[in-house]
């Protein structure tokens, strides 16, 4: 690698869309939007303790998140660790919170127009599968509740039950571009396209 | 006394680059920001961020008050020492002080300025505030707390080789600071050193006093970087005891004249 390729793909690191993510999220433990907006006072502990720089800070964005710690599964899911929840020093982050498989992220919901495995099943099923296609399951063989967030079904359709702790690993390492199929939809967060916009006025219940 | 506060005040200065080289280091003795910060089992916390947190969710958790305590108990016994031992703003200032002596740039001082009229403008400042946060139901009152976000900026650079937007709040502040109003955010802006001085009391506390009578130099109303009259100011709320006014006093030489005392 050529010294300005180095240059290119550390300033490439920095990731100053963040605007424009979607599949963001609270770290684990987070209450609901509403509160957590009025409890976090943007302390940055959690951020700092995350081993896997899982939690990002937020830049300012359309309402006042400016400083609140988010999780962008697409760049990295939650390791499910739980260091963090037991730092936060108002209760953004609940501290009961201490078991990994008690998490409640959010929830994954697999898009099967996009998946791989589905397109797969799909040309099976009509008897036109030309080999092109391979069998994909990044998303079952990287979850860490396996068998119990996430199973297939007939070996390949990837379903997840009510187990899912939302972590965003499966996103994580989803192959689809540019739009992942699997996609995490965050708790108490309005919708995917949405989390962490919440509106200020929805916020304080005036809309 | 001026070499403890220099060392104290570059200690906790290191403070904020250690913590986050040590939780990188997966040590978590240590963790946080002026925010709140954790030191082993214990969370000390900026009053400023619970109050917020009280005053917009109407929950109190414990930890959030006890984790207030020592900060409000250090403030009630011996001033606002945050502010002149600690504060890694104050530091700042001090240098900017110290490079604009050196190139011979005079500061704008308006030393006829009214202590009174400072405090009303800074409680002001925490009241609209306050107003403005209980409007939007956010806690953003740390925008314009700069050790806030120097420590919390601090961690970003440090994990994730980053800024995040609010480092243009504190680079404008930095230019006022610089170029128009002679130390802005103390004297005028900061929330957090405005809260802590609602826990100084006029009666009870670590104090400066002066005798009544003296050789009239007045070094220490030259000297003292928040625009006091240490003579009569002493007890203001504006005065973060970093007893600069003390040691420039030279008539302590002979007798005490300008002094510490515990009321
Ligand atoms: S549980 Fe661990 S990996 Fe996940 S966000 Fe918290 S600290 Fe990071
Ligand atoms: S530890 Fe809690 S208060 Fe601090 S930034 Fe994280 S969620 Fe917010
Ligand atoms: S399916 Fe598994 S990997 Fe995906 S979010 Fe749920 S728990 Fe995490
Ligand atoms: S990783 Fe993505 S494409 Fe592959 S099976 Fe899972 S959801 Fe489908
Ligand atoms: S008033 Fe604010 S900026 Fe000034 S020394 Fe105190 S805490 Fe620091």
């Amino acid at each position: 690698m050529s010294f300005i390729d180095k240059i290119k793909l550390f300033l490439n690191s920095f990731d100053e869309n963040e605007f424009f993510k979607i599949n963001r999220m609270r770290p684990p433990g987070a209450v609901e939007e509403k509160l957590f907006m009025e409890l976090c006072v943007r302390c940055s502990k959690c951020i700092e303790i995350c081993p896997y720089r899982v939690i990002k800070r937020s830049n300012l964005t359309k309402n006042f998140e400016v400083g609140t710690p988010y999780i962008y599964a697409e760049e990295k899911g939650c390791r499910l660790c739980m260091n963090c929840t037991t730092v936060c020093p108002t209760g953004a982050l609940d501290k009961d919170v201490t078991y990994f498989r008690d998490t409640r992220i959010g929830v994954a919901k697999v898009d099967d127009t996009i998946c791989l495995n589905h397109l797969l099943y799909n040309q099976e099923e009509a008897g036109i599968a030309d080999g092109t296609m391979a069998v994909c399951n990044q998303c079952f063989n990287s979850c860490p509740l396996k068998f119990d967030a996430i199973y297939l079904e007939d070996m390949i359709l990837p379903r997840i039950t009510d187990k899912c702790t939302g972590c965003g690993i499966c996103t994580e390492s989803c192959p689809t571009t540019p739009k992942k199929a699997i996609n995490i939809l965050p708790n108490g967060m309005a919708d995917r396209d949405e989390a962490g916009y919440i509106q200020s006025l929805k916020r304080k219940g005036l809309r | 006394m001026q070499k403890i506060r220099k060392i104290s005040q570059i200690f906790f200065l290191l403070l904020i680059v250690v913590i986050p080289i040590l939780n990188l280091m997966e040590i978590y003795f240590f963790n946080g920001s002026f925010i709140s910060l954790t030191v082993g089992n214990l969370a000390i916390s900026d009053p400023l961020a619970v109050f917020q947190a009280i005053f917009l969710s109407h929950k109190i958790v414990p930890l959030m008050l006890i984790s207030i305590l020592i900060p409000i108990l250090i403030v009630i016994f011996f001033g606002r020492v945050w502010c002149s031992y600690a504060c890694p703003y104050f530091l700042m200032t001090e240098l900017i002080d110290k490079i604009k002596n050196k190139l011979n740039i005079k500061n704008i001082q308006n030393k006829n300025i009214n202590t009174n009229r400072q405090n009303i403008i800074r409680y002001g400042v925490l009241l609209t505030g306050f107003i403005i946060i209980g409007i939007l139901g956010v806690p953003l009152l740390y925008l314009i707390s700069p050790p806030s976000v120097i420590s919390t900026q601090m961690i970003m650079i440090i994990k994730h080789l980053r800024f995040t937007s609010e480092v243009i709040i504190l680079l404008s502040i930095l230019i006022v600071e610089i170029f128009f109003i002679y130390r802005f955010a103390c004297r005028y802006l900061c929330p957090t050193g405005t809260l802590l001085s609602l826990f100084q009391f006029k009666r009870f506390g670590l104090k400066v006093k002066h005798i009544g009578s003296c050789s009239e130099c007045n070094a220490c109303i030259k000297e003292c970087p928040l625009m006091l009259d240490p003579k009569i100011d002493g007890d203001s709320k504006q005065c973060n005891n970093c007893g600069i006014c003390v040691d420039s006093c030279k008539d302590n030489l002979k007798q005490k004249t300008l002094f510490f005392k515990m009321k």
